[in-house]
């Protein structure tokens, strides 16, 4: 049995879990092919042009599923919350419903619905709705290969918070391996690059953004380095609370960035049209204000360039640069003078004492 | 008794403001009046509230955040020094929009007291209590004789304003009836009990019977549908209603006042009859399975139901960049497919200009005009061809 998931959205979460779990159930994924150009434009053909990149993007990756890949079931789920009245946006909670009306071709979509708000639909009902469709509805089993996905998805986290990519790190996991490596931080400028997975890691969308600040000697963390407790701490330094599902890798990472000295800067990279992200660039850029760190943010959309993009992302660099040059000439002299102080001192007692 | 007079002064001191959208200025007024407190009303949306609104917000937001900030900033320019504002759980960014507003106001130097249902905590008792609090009024009896006269004010409104929709077109001198409809308004307004409220709407119901309308002209009926605030504010829907009524259509508006006021605030087992999101759920269920937040379930639900009234055509509006309405925007195409109903989504921003959305609009009556004179003329064939087949046979019966 072959399922379809698309290489988008959720994926960038929480591949390492389905891995485990559906391959512990004995069945087979099929990903879909890498963002490329025509791929982001056979998708925004589907729906209407104010959509975000990242659902454009999702049903792009759908339509390669069942064109090119032979797949007949796409496997789409709807994470309405992920806590008591932390919703989700609506574009992600009616996600299979818009590849349902959007999508007119003939296939099984398996359409399992999360919502930690409503009693009955926790994680097992979840995974149960996942996997019931295609005639699998033994509980026990279910639980097991649940606790499966359970380990992968923790390599998976335990690598990201240790500083790894996460692309490399569900590589890894995959493969069903730990990596843990020493880094050592010889970098001279750290940015936050401060974006949901499914932007970040998108390597079309995010236009190489590791490489282009790694060339520019710039060491990038992102929010999967940071533990949950350091994110909610992040929330408490915005003066905010939890209200989209994944406000956390955003606001509470921003937060947590921003409070940590060895941070030069902080780059968001936003999709165009992404609603809650409005909001919380705005809250953020108020708080960048007020604790004085640099702040970059980018907006993407289909017909973004990337002449434009790498200007932009190197002038800041070249900003952060000069201004931690400065401070530390600043330093410099001032240490020079106490330092030329002291020795007037010196110097003064000793012309007194051979007076 | 001094520290009573303090609170007295106080009281005398704060001047309440709310947020403006369409017709709910009456009620609310209305309600707030009668638990004491001191008003500034600030004028009904306009493009001055929008400018301010646009110039202190981020550029995504929504239209219906930049008014209400425009608002507000217009009620503390004016004096007002409490303000009022709803947050409800798992909508859309509206949850958010509370403390945004209170964040950016005290950024640019205001100084007053932000109040906020917050709808996390229950619905009536919380709305109670947060009047109360706007109002320093501690009277129970006060509060209830002012909400019922705001009810009063909502049935009142909406009964007056339906009897427009269908006047509208009919009328033979356009504009009378929207006359009759004005002054309506304004007495609603000025009543200050519900006796008062319900001669005002006998009175302009009676005036109504007076206007001419012409039986013979075919009218054509549209639903309204979409989200909440524009499609109840006429200053951002560009008074769409009005456009469509002139132009030989009877629109019929899927959300009334009274019908969310009742929806939200009276309890589960106190409704009788099905709501418009119950029903929108089960209309919807072919194409949206699952509530996604705003309005967008009951779009979708309302657009299938139109297509089973058998109406000649849906019009959604929304604003532009509606986290909601984009998703329902996806969906409505697929509906009108499936349902054979023609659907046009029209999404305000602030640059949106009036004379290519009457364009618009103007082009889609004409388009379901002539759909209507297709299926007309289509049905008249079907029954000549009957009968032209009866005779048929009773000819041959004849012959033989």
């Amino acid at each position: 049995m072959k399922i379809g998931i698309p290489r988008a959205l959720g994926y960038y979460n929480y591949y390492p879990f389905w891995f485990g779990f559906f391959g512990s159930l004995g069945i087979e994924i099929v990903l879909s092919d890498k963002t490329t150009k025509k791929l982001v434009s056979d998708g925004s053909a589907l729906v209407v042009s104010e959509t975000c990149l990242p659902v454009k993007i999702y049903m792009g990756h759908v339509l390669n599923l069942l064109e090119k890949k032979g797949v007949d079931i796409i496997y789409s789920p709807s994470i309405q919350s992920i806590d008591h009245k932390i919703y989700n946006c609506s574009k992600l909670r009616g996600l299979p419903d818009l590849v349902r009306n959007v999508v007119k071709k003939d296939f099984l979509l398996i359409e399992p619905t999360l919502d930690k708000s409503e009693k009955n639909q926790g994680l097992y009902q979840y995974l149960y709705e996942s996997v019931a469709p295609l005639g699998i509805t033994d509980k026990k089993a279910i639980k097991k290969a649940s606790k499966v996905g359970w380990a992968y998805q923790n390599n998976f986290t335990g690598m990201t918070r240790d500083g790894m990519h996460p692309i490399e790190a569900m590589e890894t996991a995959i493969k069903g391996k730990v990596i843990i490596k020493s880094r050592k931080n010889n970098y001279p400028i750290n940015i936050a690059v401060l974006a949901h997975g499914y932007n970040l890691y998108d390597n079309h969308v995010s236009m190489n953004i590791f490489k282009k600040l790694e060339n520019l000697g710039v060491k990038a963390h992102v929010s999967e380095s940071l533990s949950t407790e350091q994110m909610n701490e992040g929330l408490k330094v915005l003066n905010t609370n939890l209200y989209w599902a994944n406000e956390l890798e955003i606001s509470g990472a921003a937060g947590s960035f921003m409070t940590n000295k060895n941070i030069d800067g902080i780059l968001t990279l936003t999709a165009f049209g992404c609603g809650p992200d409005s909001l919380m660039v705005e809250r953020i850029t108020r708080y960048a204000k007020r604790l004085q760190k640099p702040l970059l943010n980018l907006t993407v959309d289909e017909h973004t360039g990337e002449a434009g993009f790498i200007t932009r992302i190197e002038a800041f660099t070249d900003m952060l640069y000069r201004k931690k040059r400065a401070n530390i000439v600043q330093n410099l002299n001032k240490q020079i003078k106490i330092d030329s102080d002291r020795q007037e001192v010196v110097y003064s007692r000793d012309t007194i004492v051979k007076v | 008794m001094q520290a009573e007079d303090n609170n007295i002064k106080a009281n005398k001191e704060r001047i309440v403001a709310f947020p403006q959208m369409g017709n709910i200025r009456i009620p609310v007024a209305a309600v707030l009046k009668a638990m004491g407190a001191n008003l500034y009303l600030s004028p009904d949306n306009n493009k001055e509230a929008l400018s301010l609104g646009t110039r202190h917000s981020t550029e995504t937001v929504c239209l219906p955040y930049k008014l209400n900030l425009g608002n507000y900033i217009q009620a503390l320019e004016g004096g007002a020094n409490v303000l009022l504002m709803f947050s409800a759980p798992g909508t859309c960014r509206l949850g958010n929009y509370a403390k945004m507003a209170e964040a950016k106001l005290k950024e640019l130097g205001y100084e007053f007291e932000f109040i906020v249902f917050d709808m996390y905590k229950g619905k009536f008792v919380e709305i109670v209590k947060k009047f109360s609090q706007a109002t320093g009024n501690k009277s129970i009896p006060n509060a209830i004789k002012g909400i019922k006269l705001g009810l009063a004010k909502f049935d009142a409104l909406d009964a007056i304003e339906r009897k427009l929709f269908y006047l509208r077109p009919r009328e033979i001198e356009s504009g009378t009836a929207e006359k009759i409809y004005l002054s309506g308004r304004r007495s609603i307004d000025r009543a200050d009990t519900v006796e008062e409220v319900k001669n005002a709407i006998q009175s302009t119901l009676d005036k109504y019977n007076s206007v001419k309308i012409d039986n013979n002209k075919e009218i054509l009926k549209v639903h309204l549908m979409g989200e909440f605030f524009v499609l109840l504010d006429p200053f951002t829907n560009m008074n769409i209603e009005k456009e469509l009524g002139l132009l030989g259509v009877e629109v019929e508006r899927t959300i009334m006042l009274s019908d969310w006021t009742n929806q939200t605030l009276v309890p589960k087992w106190n409704k009788k009859t099905e709501t418009h999101r119950q029903r929108a759920v089960r209309t919807a269920k072919k194409y949206l399975t699952r509530a996604v937040g705003g309005e967008c379930i009951e779009t979708v639900g309302d657009a299938v139901y139109a297509a089973e009234c058998n109406v000649d055509g849906v019009v959604h509006v929304g604003p532009f960049n509606c986290i909601p309405e984009i998703v329902s925007q996806c969906i409505l195409p697929n509906v009108s497919k499936q349902e054979n109903i023609p659907v046009i989504s029209l999404l305000m921003d602030e640059q949106t200009g009036k004379a290519g959305m009457v364009t618009r609009i103007e082009a889609f009556v004409d388009l379901i005009r002539r759909q209507r004179k297709v299926r007309k003329t289509r049905i008249i064939q079907r029954k000549t061809m009957k009968n032209s087949l009866k005779t048929h046979s009773r000819v041959r019966i004849a012959s033989r």
